[in-house]
């Protein structure tokens, strides 16, 4: 067989079933090669949009993603996507074409080096330089992806090593285990356990990285065992159970106020797959000012980055929380922040006729069904998701949170809808990022896949205008959209019917209407341009300096 | 801080591209660099010489995670010390 046969039999060594990509020149011998696969291959409008496809695939399945893109334009096309899965910590494996090895350096048509681009955007990188050398590179790539922090790993083909002989016998692949991590050691298990039972004012501060080492179960327990108030990031929304009555929601620039009072108010922080993210912080030297601080990650480099902790564990966090579970004794801190919880409660009274986007998002998440996948853009209406929506797990809440990539929501819901064909997959853009990934409704179109979109829409790039409102002295620089397209028209030119909705009263129907159709549907929903996101931590605040709608 | 940093790597064309962009990005000031093969192409032996006010772990700790990189060895002398 020749080197892209292999490419393919080794994706399905790997139980690659899906892969999304777009042909070009110097990777039509795996093109070839596909087509006799029975790896099923995807074909995006963009390879943006491939890419995100497989981020969406991998994040609501915990898979590695897999996407491909042909030399030149399609490898650069795929630049956003992979910085989008490194900041994200998301497995995933880019194959892309190369000129002939003959050719290269010569700035041959469509050559481009993209091992040079990727090495800020990718977990790792290679360029493969002999058939020989390429069976190796890719089981190596797998591994990769997903051991120890997981991220995106992009290997490059060039064409005369994909139409290379190469022979037929494949390795097998070496599964991945977690035994290699470090082993924490006893004295400081004991030490976070003294910490722990010490504290009056403990939290658990709880990111990402605790649903990639799997330990959604072990946190459950933890949170039980050793019961303590939680919050989480953007990227850890669902880790905790909905019915715990100390989970005071998201934290930071647009957290809850619940959660960022207790967090500003603990003495113990248990940072658990977290990164201290400005996001999150706020002005880093006053969050959680008088707290002593636990951090246990997966990544070396993630301690002792941004706050130095008292106690650091480097390992598993499915083998460390039990080890660390200890009883607390904190009921009055516990009482204080259920008092928080209930003080600064979301309200949704919203005067007059127009469509509340956060009332909107809360009736979304009451009615879509149990186990339903909710992909979001950038913006305001991917804080509103977070701050009202609620979710069972964190690989049902896709939203792109380091790079912040709008055009992220349609291409991810198209993977996970491909990677859980049986659930319920949403896409939640705004007006402004949906135009960013649009040509994906070709994608739906094409295989048919039943992802609901929900379309908020304001006319503006609503959070960059919220931010010239309150910090910009009201210029509104290039933030106007009231030019959008008739979304409605455009996804009926994809065969995609919709409606479009501007009043309260008609927000139960179309929903219904959305939900009991079979196949991709589009809800327009057109909001006041004025509605901003509260509570909101302004640039360089402290996170209790949050202002609020009422206060702004 | 003026800290030299002699780190063994797999022998990949990339890899001192990989060690500098980290070492850019991290913010770190390169003072001096050499490169040699080691015997057999058994990898290669880059000394970075850094200057920085910043932790040197920020930066150690993001060049070990490179997949390239098999051992990494720190030194470190304040400037003063370095240019009496």
């Amino acid at each position: 067989m020749n080197g892209a046969d292999l490419v393919m039999k080794v994706l399905e060594q790997h139980g690659v079933d899906s892969i999304f990509g777009y042909p070009g020149g110097a990777i039509m011998p795996i093109y070839d090669a596909i087509y006799h696969s029975p790896i099923k291959h995807y074909l995006c409008r963009h390879e943006q949009g491939g890419a995100f496809s497989a981020i969406g695939y991998a994040r609501s399945s915990g898979k590695v993603g897999v996407c491909l893109a042909t030399s030149g334009p399609g490898a650069t096309n795929l630049i956003t996507s992979l910085a989008d899965a490194m900041l994200d910590s998301v497995p995933m494996v880019a194959i892309t074409g190369q000129v002939p090895q003959a050719v290269m350096g010569t700035d041959a048509f469509q050559e481009i080096d993209v091992l040079g681009l990727s090495l800020s955007v990718t977990k790792h990188s290679v360029l493969v330089e002999d058939i020989q050398q390429l069976e190796a590179t890719l089981h190596e790539a797998f591994r990769i992806a997903q051991s120890g922090r997981p991220g995106p790993v992009l290997v490059d083909i060039p064409k005369n090593i994909q139409v290379a002989e190469v022979s037929a016998a494949l390795h097998e692949v070496q599964r991945h285990t977690t035994n290699d991590l470090e082993t924490v050691e006893p004295h400081t298990l004991t030490q976070a356990r003294q910490l722990i039972a010490a504290a009056k004012q403990p939290i658990a501060y709880i990111g990402g990285g605790v649903h990639m080492a799997d330990a959604i179960a072990e946190l459950q327990q933890f949170l039980t065992a050793s019961s303590m108030p939680s919050v989480t990031t953007l990227k850890a929304m669902g880790s905790v159970a909905k019915d715990d009555p100390y989970y005071l929601g998201m934290l930071g620039m647009h957290g809850t106020q619940a959660a960022n009072l207790a967090v500003q108010q603990c003495d113990l922080l248990i940072c658990l797959g977290a990164r201290f993210d400005d996001r999150v912080t706020g002005k880093l030297d006053t969050f959680a000012a008088g707290a002593k601080v636990i951090h246990i990650d997966i990544d070396p480099a993630e301690i002792n980055k941004l706050r130095q902790p008292d106690c650091a564990m480097l390992g598993d966090m499915k083998q460390i929380l039990p080890a660390i579970s200890t009883a607390t004794a904190c009921q009055p801190w516990l009482e204080h922040c259920q008092q928080l919880k209930q003080q600064h409660g979301w309200r949704y009274d919203h005067p007059g006729e127009r469509i509340y986007a956060p009332l909107l998002l809360k009736q979304l998440s009451e009615r879509m069904p149990d186990n339903s996948v909710v992909c979001c853009d950038v913006g305001q209406h991917q804080m509103w998701v977070a701050q009202h929506m609620r979710f069972d797990h964190p690989r049902n809440h896709l939203s792109s949170g380091g790079l912040g990539t709008m055009g992220f929501g349609l291409p991810a819901a198209i993977g996970a809808k491909l990677a859980r064909p049986h659930d319920t997959v949403l896409a939640v853009s705004g007006d402004g990022s949906f135009m960013m990934n649009v040509q994906e409704l070709g994608t739906i179109k094409r295989f048919r896949l039943p992802v609901k979109i929900v379309i908020i829409d304001n006319q503006r790039l609503g959070m960059v205008k919220q931010w010239q409102q309150l910090f910009f002295n009201e210029r509104y620089s290039e933030t106007d959209l009231s030019d959008n397209p008739d979304f409605v028209a455009l996804a009926a030119a994809f065969a995609i019917p919709g409606h479009r909705i501007s009043r309260k009263d008609e927000v139960a129907d179309a929903l219904e209407a959305m939900f009991t159709w079979q196949g991709p549907y589009l809800l327009h929903v057109c909001i006041d341009e004025k509605d901003n996101v509260w509570p909101l931590v302004p640039p360089g605040a402290a996170n209790e300096q949050m202002i609020t709608e009422h206060s702004s | 801080m003026n800290h030299v940093l002699t780190i063994q790597t797999r022998n990949q064309a990339v890899v001192l591209e990989r060690l500098l962009q980290v070492t850019r990005y991290r913010g770190f000031q390169l003072a001096g660099l050499e490169m040699k093969p080691l015997a057999e192409h058994a990898g290669l032996l880059i000394i970075l010489s850094v200057v920085t006010d910043k932790p040197i772990h920020l930066l150690t700790n993001q060049l070990n995670k490179l997949v390239d990189v098999e051992q990494l060895e720190l030194a470190s002398e304040t400037l003063t010390a370095l240019r009496a």
